[in-house]
C-alpha cells in the first residue's frame, strides 16, 4: 500500500471511529479514558475489533492513536472550569456513587495511565494537576450537597 | 631543579586547559550527538514548552478566578501551590533546554552551519539575558505566586521564541528529515 492510500485508509478509519463510537462520548475526558482502555499496555498498540474488520488492524491502530492524541490535546487546552464539568459528566455517566468514584480516582489516579505515549512530561503534569484540583472541587461539592445515588439504582424516568 | 619543576607544572596545566577548551576533543560523534540533543531541545521548546495553549493555561488568571469564586479556601491554597509548582517546573525546563541549545551553539554549531559572527554574538547575548530572565522569573514565582508576574513571564516567553527562531537556522539543513510526512508516520508508529 502506497503512503497516500494508507493515509486515506487511516483517515477513513478515523472518520468511522468518530461517527460510530466517539460520538457517544461528548467530552474529551470520556474519549481519553475510553481510547486508553483500547491500548495494550504490553505493546502500546490499540485494538478495536469492529474498526479492524472494516479497515485493517494497522489503520485501526493509527486511527485510534490519532484520536487519543486529539482527545488529550483538547483536554489539555480546556479551562479548569471545563475540566470540572467534564469530570462531573464522566462521573455521572459511569453510574457510580459519587463518593466511591471520587475516592477511587483520588487513590488510583487512573488518568495518569490514560495519556498517549510520548507526551511532554510537563504538559502531562499540568493536566494531572488540573484533574487533582477538579477532583478536590467535586469532592467539596459532594460534601455540601445531597449524595448522588448510582444511576443503576435510580428509578427510570416516567414515560411521557 | 625547582625552576624545572615549576615549568613542568605550568606546561601540564596549560596542556590540560587546552584539552578542556578545545571543542574538537568531543570528536565528530560528540558533535553529532550534541546536534541531535540540541535539535530535540529546540523541538521541545517550540512544540511543547512555548506552545501557546500550554503557556496561556499556566499563566492565565481565569482558572484562579474560577477557583476563588467556587471553591473553599483549602482548595484555593491547593490550587495556588499546584500552579506555582507547575510554573516553576516550566521555567526550570525552559532553562534546561536553553542550556542544551547554548552548549551546542558555543561548542558545535560552527561544524554544521555558518552563522554570521554578529548573529552568533547576538545569540550568545540573548541566551545570557534569557537565562537571567528565567532566574528572575523563578524567584518572583517563588515569592509572589504564578499570577504576580505577567509582564516578566510575557517578556521571557517572547525572548525565548525569538532565540528559538534564530537558533533554528542552525538546524535548517536537517529540514528534509523532519518533513511533516516523515513526522506523521514516525509519530504514529511510536505511539502505536
Amino acid at each position: 500500500m502506497n503512503p497516500s492510500s494508507r493515509h486515506e485508509h487511516v483517515r477513513a478509519a478515523s472518520r468511522d471511529l468518530r461517527l460510530r463510537t466517539l460520538s457517544q462520548y461528548p467530552n474529551p475526558l470520556g474519549r481519553l479514558i475510553y481510547l486508553a482502555s483500547l491500548r495494550d499496555y504490553n505493546s502500546g498498540l490499540y485494538y478495536h475489533d469492529g474498526l479492524a474488520s472494516r479497515f485493517s488492524e494497522e489503520a485501526a491502530c493509527e486511527a485510534l492513536a490519532d484520536s487519543h492524541r486529539e482527545a488529550y490535546r483538547e483536554l489539555l487546552s480546556s479551562s479548569l472550569e471545563d475540566i470540572v464539568a467534564q469530570l462531573e459528566g464522566y462521573m455521572l455517566s459511569t453510574g457510580r456513587d459519587s463518593y466511591e468514584f471520587l475516592s477511587a480516582w483520588k487513590s488510583l489516579r487512573p488518568y495518569q495511565v490514560a495519556i498517549p505515549a510520548e507526551t511532554n512530561p510537563l504538559a502531562a503534569e499540568f493536566l494531572f494537576s488540573n484533574l487533582k484540583i477538579a477532583l478536590a472541587i467535586l469532592e467539596s461539592r459532594s460534601r455540601t450537597s445531597p449524595r448522588v445515588e448510582p444511576a443503576a439504582s435510580q428509578p427510570l424516568p416516567l414515560a411521557r | 631543579m625547582i625552576t624545572l619543576i615549576f615549568f613542568l607544572v605550568v606546561a601540564v596545566a596549560l596542556l590540560a586547559l587546552l584539552l578542556v577548551l578545545d571543542p574538537r576533543t568531543e570528536g565528530a560523534e560528540g558533535s553529532a550527538r550534541a546536534l541531535l540533543q540540541a535539535r530535540d531541545a529546540l523541538h521541545t521548546l517550540q512544540l511543547d514548552l512555548l506552545a501557546l495553549n500550554l503557556v496561556q493555561n499556566i499563566f492565565s488568571p481565569n482558572d484562579w478566578k474560577y477557583v476563588s469564586a467556587n471553591a473553599p479556601v483549602e482548595i484555593q491554597n491547593l490550587f495556588m501551590e499546584e500552579r506555582r509548582k507547575i510554573a516553576l517546573d516550566w521555567v526550570g525546563e525552559i532553562r534546561l533546554q536553553l542550556i542544551c541549545l547554548q552548549h551546542f551553539h558555543r561548542r558545535h554549531a560552527r561544524h554544521f552551519v555558518n552563522l554570521k559572527i554578529s548573529t552568533e554574538l547576538a545569540l550568545a547575548f540573548d541566551f545570557a539575558l534569557l537565562r537571567l530572565q528565567c532566574r528572575a522569573l523563578a524567584l518572583l514565582l517563588r515569592l509572589r505566586g504564578p499570577y504576580a508576574t505577567p509582564y516578566i513571564a510575557g517578556k521571557t516567553i517572547a525572548a525565548a521564541i525569538r532565540v528559538c527562531a534564530i537558533s533554528g537556522q542552525s538546524f535548517a539543513f536537517l529540514a528534509p528529515a523532519t518533513s511533516p510526512i516523515a513526522d506523521h508516520s514516525a509519530g504514529n508508529g511510536a505511539a502505536a
